[in-house]
């Protein structure tokens, strides 16, 4: 992970795009926390510089 | 093995910045095992070419190749019928890859992905250290398995020099000195006194400083019997 943040980094991408979370299928509750916060941060970061 | 380590991302952007469709070539010798040019970096390296051409709002169709080797013919040979299809092919493998590629088809454009360093082993995962100079005169058997022309600085060949402290070399903090080690192995061994010997002032003909060398055996070449 810290090295595709890194390499994101180099190229002037946001490495705060990606994150790496664990937890198991069962953890529906904090699934939905998770893609939430990232959401709210994605949102926060504006539309990606590389659009696809 | 031949230790690499790939180049900056910005400067191999700058050697394929007016390429449209490029080949990322590997290789799964030396590179492969020092991590830097295998099939993984080759996807990895085509992955963040793409990201990175795209980003600048010129995209970069980039296709990927992983060979056996590129320091043989018969499997530099394998690219024989696509190498003509990109603006430029980029090599993964050590420098005689690229070179190698240039020579079977010259009228395309090899670009190397990697610097290559030193002969060197992994003293623990994703450290690798030189080993070897290539000299073409082996004497590690008179310091008892460790070679002062690539390990140490001033390549010395009967004793330490004044630099040697704490078992470290003048240069650098983290270079160990390979004649303290040497001195102490041999008197571990309680050969101490094979270092009074005087040998010849070494003949470096047989290394780089002879020349581009070849080397070649007669029973193996084509049309001996």
């Amino acid at each position: 992970m810290n090295y595709v943040k890194k390499t994101l980094e180099e190229l002037g991408i946001e490495p705060e795009r990606v994150e790496m979370f664990n937890l198991s299928s069962a953890m529906g509750p904090r699934f939905a926390e998770i893609a939430k916060e990232m959401t709210e941060a994605i949102m926060k970061l504006g539309p990606s510089p590389v659009i696809c | 093995m031949i230790v690499a380590d790939r180049k900056p991302i910005d400067e191999i952007l700058w050697m394929v910045s007016d390429c449209s469709k490029i080949l990322v070539v590997g290789c799964k010798g030396c590179v492969t095992v020092c991590n830097v040019g295998g099939m993984k970096e080759v996807g990895i390296l085509a992955s963040t070419l793409k990201i990175a051409r795209k980003k600048e709002g010129k995209p970069l169709e980039v296709e990927e190749k992983t060979l056996e080797r590129q320091c043989d013919p018969e499997y530099v040979e394998q690219l024989r019928d696509s190498y003509d299809q990109y603006d430029a092919v980029v090599s993964m493998a050590c420098g005689v890859g690229p070179q190698f590629l240039s020579e079977a088809y010259p009228e395309q454009r090899f670009l190397p992905a990697v610097n290559t360093t030193f002969f060197g082993g992994a003293v623990q995962h994703g450290m690798w250290e030189e080993r070897c100079a290539g000299c073409g005169t082996c004497i590690i058997h008179y310091y008892d398995g460790m070679c002062p022309i690539a390990r140490c600085s001033k390549s010395i060949q009967h004793g330490p020099c004044g630099g040697s402290a704490g078992g470290k070399c003048e240069i650098a903090p983290d270079v160990d000195c390979i004649w303290d080690m040497i001195v102490k192995k041999k008197m571990e061994q309680g050969r101490l006194d094979d270092l009074l010997m005087i040998k010849a002032a070494k003949d470096w003909r047989t290394a780089r400083d002879g020349g581009p060398r070849k080397s070649i055996r007669e029973e193996l070449l084509k049309g001996e019997e």
